[in-house]
């Protein structure tokens, strides 16, 4: 839920009961103002009236006259000095309804007779006044709220303008582009503070991140180059003429090794790399060229094993990946679907714009689903040139590059899924 | 040919001119940034083979000022730095080719070879080797002056053989130069066997005689 409907609707939480309360105390005040004014209105009736009956004579029509608004009945009951007032509820016919009256009621003597004396007004005004006081209410109340969201509306739009520009930016945020990105002062206290915090942050993580980066690139200057010169050295070695067989196998056997340690330390450093996102997507590569560029390339050993490839491929498939990232993607994915296969086996690729799935037929049982992607996991017994990272880079690519890649075993194959 | 090694391992600039001067190259070396500008400034090279990484400075920067000298040696950029912002800013400089270390000898003097020709005769020149000719500009090898056809990995490797010619190579430097960095992929070296004895087979028809000898258990010598 946004923070802005949130708020307007703790506004109306909080002001609905304000406002009935409101309603409840005007109409209160509203009803009390009446009923005064009704019953002053009485007692001014009430002393015409006396006045008028003192003259009037004992055969006037009035000392019999009984209507809902004034009764004047015999009574034995004594004088009472003061009158008194009450409410009321009588039948109406005309509405077939009780209605509110105001009752002032008093036994008089008249020429020396005692009168019970009754005066009444309606107070059917009463439910209009409630009636109105809810419209009004009703009425400031949806006011009111057209007039919180539309206000709400407008400060969303201008005053928290910095903070979704802020965030914005935040979303857009690349590890390797930090440094570009500042977050601007803006018109409000607390989102400076927001961005000043964001600006510290990000210059930390890009300051940590350039650390990085710098350690693997020496980490890995300061190994290849040791490397290179025991390489070199053997190179050498091996141009002597004077060398027995033996001597020749052990040379070439040491140097192979020395390769191999030197892959495992490039391969470390490119799982790191991938982490690092050292590998911006600037451009779209075309799966579909990368792939025949490796069945091109792979041709002789698929020729050698003899293997039947079938392939299912869309003529275009750009893929939001590093070109070099796209070219390991396949290299690794198709060099082990040849390596890992038997004699005269099968291969089978399918590319789609968003799907690549390479299966082969191999004599490896299936392969532990939580082992398939770790580093090091090797079920390859009897193929030593492996370093057991290759599929780990696959899956660090995908994780890093919102690629799905999952392995599957189904009727002796080995699937290998990658689904951007 | 003269070539300027620029490296600060001393070990691996003695290899690399050991191997270079066996081929037949004049070699000079520097050790460090200062050394590399002075040579370079006071002499002419036909190919600097360059170190980024260096002592006083980088080896970016000696490309920058082969370039502002419009010097026309070809150069190679050997770093352990396995960038792509090094490479590619190295190749933007106008370096012509890049090599990550660790590499085969073997596979920077055939790259050597390769751009000295492009670079001096644009590639319209031959190599020959006894009775062996081949004429890079159209990919064709006479063998007693007679034309054979190769296929493009036997072509290579016959190259690469002639430009590291007495030596022995190994079976993973061949399989680098031909396949690249997939070659870890290929899980052996047997397929190199394949092409090498269609290359000898294909040679020694056309009357030459049978050059490439294996080398026990590591790989082949040429010559």
């Amino acid at each position: 839920m946004k923070l802005l409907t949130k708020t307007t609707l703790y506004f109306i939480i909080i002001m609905l009961p304000v406002f009935a309360g409101g309603a409840f105390f005007l109409f209160h005040k509203f009803n009390k103002e009446i009923k005064h004014e009704t019953d002053e209105e009485l007692a001014n009736d009430q002393r015409e009236w006396l006045r008028y009956l003192d003259t009037a004579s004992l055969d006037n029509p009035i000392f019999r006259f009984q209507t809902q608004e004034f009764q004047l009945t015999p009574t034995d009951q004594p004088v009472q000095k003061k009158f008194k007032f009450k409410g009321v509820t009588l039948y109406q016919e005309t509405e077939d309804a009780r209605a509110p009256f105001r009752e002032l009621s008093q036994v008089i003597s008249i020429h020396g007779k005692h009168y019970q004396m009754i005066l009444r007004k309606s107070m059917i005004e009463k439910d209009d006044l409630l009636k109105n006081i809810i419209y009004v209410m009703l009425f400031a109340f949806g006011g009111l709220l057209i007039f919180v969201i539309l206000s709400n509306w407008f400060i969303s739009r201008n005053v928290w303008r910095p903070f979704y520009h802020s965030l914005d930016k935040i979303r857009l945020l690349q590890l390797n582009k930090m440094e570009a990105r500042r977050f601007a002062a803006t018109p409000t206290h607390e989102f400076n503070q927001l961005n000043e915090a964001l600006n510290q942050m990000t210059d930390r993580i890009h300051q940590d991140y350039i650390n990085m980066k710098e350690l693997t690139e020496d980490a890995a200057h300061e190994m290849q180059t040791p490397l290179a010169i025991a390489q070199s050295k053997l190179e050498l070695l091996l141009q002597d003429e004077n060398l027995s067989e033996d001597q020749l196998k052990n040379i070439g056997q040491t140097s192979e090794e020395l390769q191999r340690l030197s892959r495992l330390n490039h391969n470390l450093l490119l799982l790191a790399k991938i982490e690092n996102q050292q590998y911006p997507v600037t451009e779209q590569p075309d799966l579909h060229q990368v792939l025949i560029q490796y069945l091109s390339l792979f041709e002789e050993l698929i020729r050698e094993k003899e293997l039947t490839v079938e392939t299912h491929l869309v003529p275009t498939a750009p893929w939001p990946l590093h070109p070099a990232l796209a070219d390991i993607l396949i290299s690794n994915l198709l060099g082990n679907a040849i390596k890992y296969n038997y004699h005269e086996g099968r291969i089978h690729i399918t590319l789609t714009a968003q799907t690549f799935t390479i299966s082969n037929t191999s004599n490896l049982p299936e392969i532990p689903p939580a082992d398939v992607f770790q580093r090091f996991r090797k079920s390859n017994q009897g193929y030593s040139n492996s370093n057991g990272l290759g599929l780990a880079i696959v899956k660090k690519i995908g994780e890093s590059y919102h690629i799905q890649v999952s392995y599957q075993y189904v009727n002796g194959l080995h699937i290998f899924t990658a689904s951007c | 040919m003269k070539v300027l090694i620029i490296e600060d391992e001393p070990s691996l600039r003695n290899s690399i001119r050991e191997y270079l001067e066996h081929q037949g190259f004049i070699c000079e070396v520097a050790a460090d940034f200062r050394e590399a500008i002075d040579k370079v400034t006071d002499y002419e090279y036909d190919c600097i083979v360059a170190d980024i990484g260096l002592p006083f400075g980088s080896g970016l920067d000696v490309i920058r000022e082969l370039k502002s000298l419009k010097s026309k040696a070809g150069i190679i950029i050997i770093s352990a730095k396995d960038s792509l912002e090094d490479k590619l800013s190295g190749l933007e400089l106008g370096a012509d080719d890049y090599l990550t270390k660790p590499f085969h000898l073997s596979e920077l003097n055939a790259r050597i070879n390769a751009l000295l020709r492009r670079k001096n005769f644009d590639g319209n020149t031959s190599i020959s080797f006894f009775e062996i000719t081949v004429i890079p500009a159209s990919k064709t090898v006479l063998v007693h002056d007679k034309s054979i056809t190769l296929t493009g990995k036997e072509y290579q490797l016959l190259v690469y053989f002639i430009a590291n010619q007495h030596r022995v190579v190994t079976k993973s430097a061949l399989a680098g130069h031909l396949w690249g960095d997939a070659y870890d992929q290929a899980g052996s070296y047997d397929f190199i066997y394949t092409h090498i004895k269609n290359l000898r087979k294909k040679m020694m028809e056309a009357g030459g005689e049978d050059y490439i000898k294996t080398v026990y258990g590591t790989g082949y010598r040429f010559g």
